[in-house]
């Protein structure tokens, strides 16, 4: 029997069961739409943060304290300062390290624009100037004097104002001293809308948290680092001799808590940590709506079950005309192919759909995830052969003096 | 066309006087498997079939019938003689524990499932008492089903099916579904679709069993019309008005034929046979 005249059989029985069809597919539906939207979802995640970065490499890394969290899941960041002042000092003397900008946090209690005041909001950094080196600046420059500050752009939307470079902030650090500072430049260091308001000021005039180094002196430290490498060329060994030094020698690396980890991270790398974490949470969700397809194909099998012995009499008289055991195999595999496959279609369609409404309600790039609309499209032609392998071949061997006894 | 066969089922009736019990062999002549020089269509030699419900029971016990090429033979009995086996064995639905099965010179019980499969769909039309049109095709397609099996191309099929829908009367319901045609309408596409593939042999199980007595006439005239055109024919019935129209009846019981009864082919169904006018109308009859 050729495939064209069983697909034409197949699909005049399916859709003479309109209901039944629509509630036996609805299972693969779901199932596949749930996979497909999580794949949506995660994948414009993942470009909306990474997307703008990978175009600019630059010669920068991170250095930066993390953990495994208690419930194991990606990395959590540690903020406890542990960078010492000799630290910055021994890095900035490692072969290919161009500058070391510390990074340490000052909290603000009250910032004040423009006779606005925002509370808590806006979080402060102590830094240096080398940190904008590969940054790109919205208006202005990097500050060169303690009365001035750079802001990032995000401290925008928390004065629904727009900054600009000349213009004064005063910031009420939380021991209530009040300070004006002008404005010397808007950087755009926004990784994908997920950093804080920032304001950055001079580490030398800002900075006043101090520990005791392991050698019994008193030194500044710091929460993070950001290392300047001389060219991209240098970036590979720079990061082993930064993260050997870190590892063995620095003042943070006796520190730091047991279960700590120093990170030294390129751009690249952070990315790279990134789609790993976004990865492994959409592939967990995934896992999660692929039970709905379990669910969907055991609906199937079980429909075409009753299926076929529904029509046990006509399978008896399409023997009687001739039909072979593999005709009448055929013809209900292809039913249930047919069904699995529009499940899958369909759920392809709705995922993307509920994935597209998804990604523009939060402002990511929509994203195609071809690979698992083909996994899902394979998914639902498998799901149709495997749950219609065992009733086919129940329908192949009804015996046909049985059959058209049958009523 | 259709005087030769009548000649010699005239001589056969000659030979063997209706009603006389003839499972003997008189004068040299076996009547159940005499074919008066015509080719067999099908035939089963001392075929033995017995089913274990419990305690054995003898389907048939030794039964040999020959079908001759054009000849239209009545199976009666009471139920549980063996009429269906029988059917079932011509069928090639059902094998013997013992003896052959011929059809069209094929031995059915050498050969394997998907062998009988194509015996079924080539060789051997079905008409079953419930007409059995799967109920999602339409009545070409039920016609082009056969076909559709045996790997015919699909228009050549269409056609085919069209032409016997045409001539069994129904050249105006191609298209129509089961449940939109009366019985008797749905019994003669059962019957189109029985010739798709132009079979060696027409088997018929009580075909007008669900028929009112009009319209079941009328299917009968068609059965007799597709006779006078070489079509072989072997039916179960139980109506004595229904087998009058074949050549011979065998009757059977307890698994063994009994009697074989020819008849007068110019007293079929109780009345001669009907013009050539009045034959097929087209309108099919109600149920």
């Amino acid at each position: 029997m050729n495939l064209r005249e069983c697909l034409r059989i197949g699909w005049r029985s399916i859709t003479s069961h309109k209901l039944r069809s629509t509630l036996t597919t609805l299972g693969v539906i779901l199932g596949v739409a749930a996979v497909i939207t999580f794949m949506v979802l995660g994948g414009g995640f993942s470009q909306s943060v990474v997307g703008e970065i990978e175009a600019e490499q630059e010669p920068v890394m991170t250095v930066h304290t993390q953990t495994d969290p208690p419930d194991g899941f990606g990395v959590m960041l540690v903020d406890t300062p542990i960078y010492t002042e000799s630290d910055v000092e021994a890095l900035e003397e490692l072969e290919g390290v161009e500058w070391v900008a510390p990074e340490g946090s000052i909290g603000l209690a009250q910032t004040e624009y423009d006779d606005e005041r925002v509370t808590g909001v806006v979080e402060g950094q102590a830094t240096t100037p080398d940190r904008f080196e590969h940054d790109e600046f919205v208006d202005g420059e990097p500050f060169d004097w303690a009365d001035e500050a750079v802001v990032s752009e995000r401290v925008n939307d928390a004065f629904e104002g727009n900054l600009s470079a000349g213009e004064e902030l005063t910031v009420t650090f939380e021991d209530g001293e009040e300070r004006t500072v002008t404005v010397a430049g808007v950087v755009d260091d926004d990784l994908g809308g997920q950093s804080p308001p920032l304001v950055y000021l001079p580490v030398d005039e800002h900075h006043e948290t101090t520990i005791e180094t392991p050698d019994g002196d008193r030194e500044p430290v710091y929460q993070s680092l950001v290392v300047g490498v001389e060219s991209l060329g240098d970036v590979d060994p720079a990061q082993d001799a930064v993260t050997d030094y870190l590892a063995e020698e620095s003042d943070a690396s006796e520190l730091k808590e047991d279960d700590d980890e120093i990170a030294v991270q390129t751009i690249e790398d952070a990315v790279e940590q990134f789609d790993d974490l976004v990865g492994q949470l959409t592939a967990f969700i995934g896992a999660v709506a692929a039970i709905a397809l379990v669910v969907g194909s055991i609906g199937i099998a079980n429909i075409m079950i009753v299926s076929v012995t529904e029509r046990t009499r006509e399978i008896g008289i399409m023997k009687a005309v001739g039909a072979r055991r593999r005709d009448v195999m055929q013809l209900f595999l292809v039913e249930s192919v047919i069904l699995g496959l529009i499940g899958a279609v369909v759920g392809v369609l709705v995922g993307l759909g509920v994935g597209y409404l998804g990604v523009t309600l939060l402002e990511w790039p929509m994203v195609y995830p071809i690979d698992w609309i083909v996994i899902a499209i394979v998914v639902g032609v498998g799901v149709g052969v495997g749950s219609g392998l065992y009733p086919a071949w129940r329908g192949a061997r009804v015996d046909p003096i049985e059959a058209l006894r049958h009523e | 066309m259709i005087t030769s066969p009548l000649e010699s089922l005239s001589q056969l009736s000659r030979t063997l006087p209706t009603g006389t019990p003839t499972t003997d062999v008189e004068d040299g002549v076996d009547p159940v498997t005499e074919t008066s020089g015509r080719p067999v269509a099908a035939a089963v030699d001392d075929v033995r079939k017995t089913y274990y419900l419990g305690e054995p029971v003898h389907a048939l016990d030794g039964v040999s019938l020959t079908l001759p090429a054009g000849s239209f033979t009545a199976v009666m009995g009471p139920s549980g003689s063996g009429k269906s086996t029988l059917l079932n064995l011509f069928g090639c639905l059902d094998t013997p524990d013992e003896g052959t099965v011929e059809i069209g010179g094929e031995v059915a019980s050498e050969l394997s499932e998907a062998e009988r499969a194509r015996v079924r769909g080539t060789r051997i039309g079905f008409v079953f008492q419930g007409f059995d049109l799967l109920p999602r095709l339409t009545a070409v397609e039920n016609v082009a089903l056969p076909m559709v099996f045996h790997g015919r191309q699909g228009s050549d099929r269409h056609d085919r099916a069209r032409g016997l829908l045409e001539r069994v009367g129904l050249g105006d319901r191609l298209d129509h579904v089961p449940t939109e045609l009366s019985g008797g309408q749905r019994q003669r596409v059962a019957i189109a679709r029985a010739l798709a593939n132009d079979p060696a042999i027409l088997l018929a199980d009580e075909p007008t069993g669900n028929l009112d007595t009009e319209t079941g006439e009328r299917i009968m005239g068609l059965f007799r019309d597709l006779n006078g055109e070489e079509t072989t024919i072997l039916m179960v019935t139980h109506e004595r008005h229904i087998a009058d129209h074949a050549d011979r009846i065998v009757h059977l019981l307890d698994g063994r034929i009994e009697e074989v009864e020819g008849l007068d082919p110019n007293e079929r169904g109780g009345r001669p046979r009907p013009d050539p006018e009045d034959r097929v109308d087209g309108s099919g009859g109600g149920s």
